[in-house]
C-alpha cells in the first residue's frame, strides 16, 4: 500500500513549567505510524511515553504544559490545535486502570451509548443494539444484562473489555492503549492483549501500545520504540529488536522486567539508579549514569541517532558491536563505569 | 438511634421548660397567684387537673409524649381560650417551609453552576475572585446580610416590597406577590448557604476532574459541558449532600433571624414569642418539630448518598 | 537489592509519569493570614485600651445646634438639630439617633462581643475538648454516652437551644457566654474525639504505653499537644461562630441586658426602617466591624487548618 502514513511525529517536544524550571517530559521525538500498524512504546515510569501520547492527543489539561514540533494526523497539523473533534471519533484511547477509568456512578450501558450517540448519531435503540454487538465482540458474556450494571459490579478484566468496547464504538482510525493491562491479573493480561491485537487487525486500526514491559510488545506489535528520559533511544521492527537489540538500556529493560515472555522464576536484574531529572538532565547520554557500558565520552556528548534500514538507535557503544563489547570489558576490569557506577562480574544474558 | 435521639431532645426541652416557671400564670393570668379566694383556688385546681400540672414531672412527660405521638400537641397556654398548638403549627409551618425550600432551591441553583465554573478554571484569576466572594458570604452573618439586602433592594433600589404583609399573604395575594415577598428573606438565607456549597463542590470537583474516568470521558470526545455536568458533577456531590444535613440546623437558626427581621409570622417568630411568653406546650411542640425535621433530614441524606453513588448500595 | 519490580511499585511510580498537578501549592500561611491576624490584634487592642484611647464617651449625647432665624421676630437663636448626624470630621462614622458617637460605641461594643466570643469558645474547648479526648482515648461506655450527648446537642438547632437557655436565666455576660459555650461543646468535642482516636493509634503513643506510662500522662503529654494543633484552627473558627451567634441573639433581643454589643448596636440601628434609610452609618459601622472580625477569624482559622492539613474540620 502506498497510502500516506496516518501519524507523522517530528521533533515533538512537551514541557511543563515548574518552579525549578522547564521539565522536558518529551524531548524531540520523531516517529511514523502507518494505518493498520501497531507501535509499541516502551520505557520505565517517567520515560515520557504516556506524556508523548497524551501530548499529541491534546489530552493534557494543564496550563503549565507547552508543546512544540510537528504532528501530522492524516496530513493535518495538530500540534497546538484544538483536537476535540478527533477524540473518540478518530483517535480513541484506553487507559491503564479499568477500576478508575470508568465512571463509577454511571451505568455501563450509558457509557457505551455516549460515543455511539455523539459520533454516529444513533438513536437509543440503535445504540443499544450496537453496544450489545460491541460487548459481544470484546468477549463479554450476557452483554444485554451488563448494560444496566455499574462498573463496580464487573471484574477488572470485564471492565477493561468494556473500556475497549467504548474506545472502539465509533470505529476510530487510531487507538492509543496506555498500559492497558498493568493493573490486571497476570492471567487476564494475556487475554486482553491478544484481544487488542486481534481487534486492531480486524478493524485495520493504527495503534500505539504503551507499556513498561518489553515482553508485552513482543509478538503483539509491528515496531517497538524505546524511550528514556523523554528521548527515543532505540526504534526497530519488533522482530529485529528482539533478535538484535543495540541499546544497553533496551537490554537492561528486558533483563529487569518480570514479563509474560519470561518463564517463571527467571532471575531479574533491576536497573540500578532511578530515571533522570527531566528539569536538569545529565549531560551527554541520559542513560549514562545507569549504564554498564558508559565511557567518558558518554558523559559529555549526546550520541547521534544511527539509522540502519529498519533499526535506529542512539548509542556510542551499542550492544553486540565490538565497541560495545570492549566498553563493557573495560568497565568490568575497572570495576566501575565512567559515571562511577560499581559493577561486578559479567552480567548473565537476559535471554 | 433516631428515636433515642428524639427522646433525649424532648426530655431535655421538657426538663428545661419545666424549670422555667409557673405555667399557671400563662393560663389564668394574675388569678394564678391568688390562693386566698376560694373561687380562684377552685379555678386553679381545675386548671391543674386539666393540664396535669399537679402531677410529678416524669408522669407529665410521659403523658405529654403519649399525646404528642398521637398528634395532640396540647394547647397554647398563653393565648386566650387556649387554642390547640396544632392550629398555630398549621398556620405557621407552611410559611417557614416555603421560605426554607425556596432558600434551598436558590442556594443549589446558585451553587452548582458557580462551583462547576470555578472548578473548571481552578486557580485562574476568575476562580480566585469567586473563591474570595464565597468566603465573604460565608463570613457574613445572616442578620447582617438581611440588613444589607434590605437596605439595597428594598430601600435604595425599591425593587422588592419592604414589608411583609402579615395579614395572610398566602391566600389573598397573587402568586407573584407571594413570591416577591419571600424573595429577599430567601436570598438572605440562600447566599451564605450557596457559598458553603460552592466551596465544597469546587474542592470535590477539582479532585474528581483529576480522575481517570474524566480523562476517559474527554478522550471519548464528550463536550466540555457534558464532561463537567454529566460525568464530574454527580460523584462530586458527597460533601454538599453531607453538609446539606448538617447545615439544616444553621439554616433553621438563620430562618429564625430572617423571619424576625422581615416580620414573617412563621415558626421562628412563633418560637421566639413563645419562649418570651414562657408558653410551655408551644415551645415544646415547635422544638420537637424542628428537631424531628433535622433528624429526618439527616436520615434522608443517607438515602441520597445511595442515589448519588451506586457503590454505597448494599 | 530486590530482585523483582512488583506491579504495585509500578503503579506508585507511575504517578510521576502523569501530568504534574496544577495546584502544588507550597505550604505557607501567606500574607492574608498575617493581615487577618493584624486586624484581630488591632481590634482586640482597641477594645482593651478603649478607656485610655482618645475616644469620645460612648454614652454622651453630642447634640449639635444651629442658628435659626425666627421668621416672625427675626431673632437668631441656637436650636438643636434632630440627630442622627451624618459622618463628619467630628464624628467619623456619624452619630446615632441619640447623638452618640457611632465609632466609639462600636469600639466599646467590641469589648463585650469579643469577651463573649472568647469565653464561649474557651468553655467549649475546656469541656468539649476534655470530654472528647477522654472519650476517644478510653472508649467503652463512657465514649458511647459522650458521643450520644454530643449528638443530642447537635440535634438542637443551635439558636433554638440558645434561646431556651437565655430565657431560663437572667441575661448576664456570664450566662450568655455560658450558653454559647455549651453550643460549642459538641462540635469541639467531636473533633477532639476524632483527633484523639487518630493519635491514639500512632507509634509514639503505643511506645509510651508499652513503656508503662499512665493513661493520664499519655493523654496530657502525648495526645494533648497533638490534638491542640487541629483545635487551634477550630478555636479561631469557633470564636467567629460564637461572635455571630451572640449577634444573632442580640438581634432577637436576647443578648446581654447591660452594656452594648455589636449585635445590639445593629438591632437598635435597624429597628426603624426610616433610621436605616436615612442614617445607614448607624447600622453599617458595627456590621463592618463584626464582618471584618468574623472574616479575619475565619480566614486565619482556614489557613491554619490548611497549614496543618486537618481533614476532619469543615464548616
Amino acid at each position: 500500500m502506498s497510502e500516506s502514513p496516518l501519524l507523522v511525529v517530528e521533533d515533538y517536544h512537551v514541557g511543563f513549567r515548574t518552579e525549578t524550571g522547564l521539565a522536558k517530559a518529551v524531548d524531540g521525538v520523531s516517529f511514523t505510524l502507518n494505518r493498520g500498524q501497531t507501535l509499541g512504546i516502551v520505557g520505565e515510569s517517567g520515560s515520557g511515553k504516556s506524556v508523548l501520547n497524551r501530548g499529541f492527543m491534546g489530552l493534557v489539561s494543564s496550563s503549565r504544559m507547552i508543546e512544540s514540533g510537528s504532528v501530522l494526523f492524516d496530513g493535518q497539523q495538530i500540534v497546538n490545535q484544538d483536537r476535540q473533534d478527533l477524540w473518540g471519533k478518530r483517535i480513541a484511547m484506553i487507559f491503564q486502570d479499568p477500576m478508575t477509568s470508568l465512571n463509577p456512578v454511571m451505568k455501563v450501558g450509558k457509557q457505551i451509548f455516549e460515543p455511539l450517540r455523539r459520533h454516529l448519531n444513533m438513536d437509543k435503540g440503535q445504540a443499544r443494539e450496537r453496544a450489545i454487538e460491541l460487548l459481544t465482540s470484546v468477549g463479554i458474556p450476557s452483554p444485554a444484562q451488563r448494560l444496566s450494571q455499574y462498573p463496580h459490579e464487573l471484574s477488572g478484566g470485564m471492565r477493561q473489555r468494556v473500556m475497549i468496547a467504548i474506545a472502539l464504538a465509533a470505529e476510530p482510525e487510531m487507538l492509543v492503549a496506555d498500559e492497558p493491562t498493568t493493573a490486571l491479573d497476570v492471567t487476564v493480561q494475556k487475554y486482553i492483549l491478544d484481544l487488542l491485537r486481534e481487534l486492531q487487525q480486524e478493524h485495520g486500526m493504527a495503534m500505539t501500545l504503551i507499556t513498561h514491559d518489553l515482553g508485552v510488545a513482543r509478538g503483539r506489535t509491528d515496531e517497538v520504540m524505546v524511550m528514556y528520559g523523554g528521548r527515543k533511544l532505540e526504534h526497530a521492527a519488533t522482530e529485529t529488536l528482539f533478535a538484535d537489540m543495540h541499546h544497553p538500556y533496551t537490554e537492561a529493560l528486558l533483563a529487569s522486567t518480570p514479563s509474560l515472555a519470561h518463564p517463571k522464576h527467571t532471575r531479574l536484574f533491576p536497573i540500578p539508579g532511578s530515571p533522570p531529572d527531566i528539569v536538569d538532565p545529565p549531560p551527554g547520554c541520559r542513560f549514562s549514569p545507569r549504564c554498564m557500558y558508559a565511557q567518558d565520552r558518554c558523559t559529555t556528548d549526546n550520541p547521534e541517532t544511527t539509522s540502519l534500514t529498519d533499526h535506529e538507535y542512539a548509542c556510542f557503544y551499542p550492544v553486540g558491536s565490538d565497541a560495545g563489547a570492549e566498553a563493557l570489558k573495560h568497565n568490568q576490569d575497572a570495576g566501575q563505569t565512567a559515571t562511577g557506577l560499581k559493577i561486578g562480574r559479567a552480567k548473565e544474558g537476559a535471554h | 438511634m433516631m428515636i433515642a435521639l428524639l427522646v433525649a431532645v424532648s426530655m431535655l426541652t421538657f426538663g428545661a421548660m419545666s424549670l422555667l416557671g409557673d405555667p399557671l400564670f400563662n393560663i389564668l393570668g394574675p388569678v394564678a397567684g391568688d390562693t386566698e379566694n376560694p373561687e380562684n383556688l377552685a379555678k386553679i385546681n381545675a386548671a391543674k387537673e386539666q393540664y396535669y400540672l399537679d402531677k410529678p414531672l416524669p408522669e407529665r412527660y410521659v403523658r405529654w409524649a403519649g399525646d404528642f405521638l398521637t398528634g395532640d400537641f396540647g394547647v397554647q397556654f398563653s393565648t386566650d381560650g387556649q387554642p390547640p398548638v396544632a392550629n398555630l403549627i398549621k398556620e405557621r409551618l407552611p410559611r417557614t417551609l416555603r421560605l426554607m425550600v425556596m432558600a434551598q432551591i436558590l442556594a443549589v441553583a446558585i451553587a452548582i453552576p458557580w462551583g462547576v465554573l470555578a472548578a473548571s478554571r481552578a486557580n485562574k484569576p476568575s476562580d480566585r475572585i469567586s473563591t474570595f466572594t464565597a468566603f465573604l458570604f460565608v463570613s457574613l452573618p445572616n442578620f447582617a446580610l438581611a440588613v444589607i439586602l434590605f437596605y439595597v433592594f428594598a430601600l435604595k433600589l425599591d425593587w422588592l416590597p419592604d414589608t411583609y404583609n402579615a395579614t395572610d399573604p398566602f391566600f389573598g395575594f397573587t402568586h407573584k406577590h407571594r413570591f416577591t415577598q419571600l424573595l429577599l428573606p430567601a436570598f438572605t438565607l440562600a447566599l451564605p448557604t450557596a457559598s458553603v456549597y460552592q466551596r465544597l463542590l469546587r474542592t470535590d470537583l477539582i479532585t474528581t476532574l483529576q480522575e481517570d474516568f474524566i480523562l476517559m470521558a474527554r478522550a471519548k470526545g464528550e463536550s466540555r459541558r457534558k464532561v463537567l455536568y454529566g460525568h464530574a458533577l454527580r460523584p462530586s456531590l458527597f460533601s454538599v449532600v453531607t453538609i446539606f444535613g448538617i447545615n439544616a440546623g444553621a439554616l433553621i437558626g438563620g430562618a429564625l433571624v430572617v423571619e424576625i427581621y422581615f416580620r414573617i409570622p412563621g415558626v421562628g417568630t412563633a418560637i421566639v414569642e413563645a419562649v418570651l411568653r414562657e408558653d410551655f406546650p408551644v415551645v415544646l411542640a415547635l422544638v420537637m418539630i424542628i428537631a424531628t425535621g433535622f433528624v429526618v433530614l439527616n436520615f434522608l441524606v443517607d438515602i441520597l448518598y445511595t442515589f448519588i453513588d451506586p457503590r454505597v448500595r448494599r | 537489592m530486590t530482585d523483582t519490580l512488583k506491579p504495585t511499585d509500578v503503579e506508585i511510580l507511575d504517578a510521576s509519569d502523569q501530568v504534574p498537578a496544577d495546584s502544588i501549592a507550597k505550604k505557607k500561611l501567606g500574607i492574608g493570614f498575617w493581615l487577618a491576624i493584624s486586624w484581630l490584634v488591632f481590634i482586640v487592642g482597641l477594645a482593651v485600651f478603649a478607656p485610655v484611647l482618645p475616644l469620645k464617651d460612648p454614652d454622651q449625647n453630642f447634640i449639635q445646634t444651629e442658628e435659626k432665624e425666627n421668621a416672625i421676630t427675626g431673632r437668631v437663636t441656637e436650636s438643636p438639630i434632630q440627630p442622627p448626624y451624618a459622618p463628619s470630621g467630628d464624628h467619623l462614622f456619624g452619630t446615632d439617633s441619640d447623638a452618640r458617637d457611632v465609632l466609639s460605641r462600636t469600639i466599646y461594643g467590641a469589648r463585650v462581643s469579643l469577651v463573649v466570643g472568647f469565653a464561649a469558645i474557651a468553655f467549649g474547648m475546656l469541656i468539649g475538648g476534655s470530654l472528647g479526648m477522654i472519650a476517644g482515648f478510653f472508649g467503652g461506655t463512657f465514649d458511647k454516652v459522650v458521643s450520644f450527648l454530643f449528638l443530642v446537642l447537635l440535634s438542637f438547632p443551635a439558636l433554638v437551644l440558645a434561646i431556651l437557655i437565655t430565657t431560663l436565666a437572667e441575661r448576664s455576660l456570664f450566662t450568655i457566654s455560658l450558653t454559647l459555650g455549651i453550643l460549642a461543646v459538641a462540635p469541639v468535642g467531636r473533633l477532639a474525639r476524632a483527633a484523639t482516636l487518630v493519635f491514639a493509634e500512632r507509634e509514639f503513643v503505643a511506645a509510651s504505653r508499652t513503656l508503662g506510662a499512665k493513661p493520664s500522662r499519655i493523654l496530657r503529654r502525648e495526645i494533648l499537644p497533638n490534638v491542640m494543633i487541629p483545635m487551634s484552627a477550630l478555636a479561631l473558627l469557633g470564636m467567629g461562630v460564637s461572635i455571630v451567634a451572640e449577634g444573632a441573639l442580640a438581634f432577637l433581643g436576647l443578648s446581654v441586658e447591660k452594656g452594648s454589643t455589636w449585635g445590639k448596636l445593629i438591632r437598635t440601628a435597624v429597628n426603624s426602617t426610616s433610621d436605616l434609610e436615612n442614617a445607614p452609618w448607624m447600622a453599617f459601622t458595627p456590621i463592618g466591624a463584626l464582618f471584618l472580625t468574623v472574616m479575619a477569624l475565619n480566614f486565619a482559622g482556614d489557613r491554619l487548618r490548611d497549614y496543618f492539613d486537618v481533614k476532619e474540620l469543615s464548616i
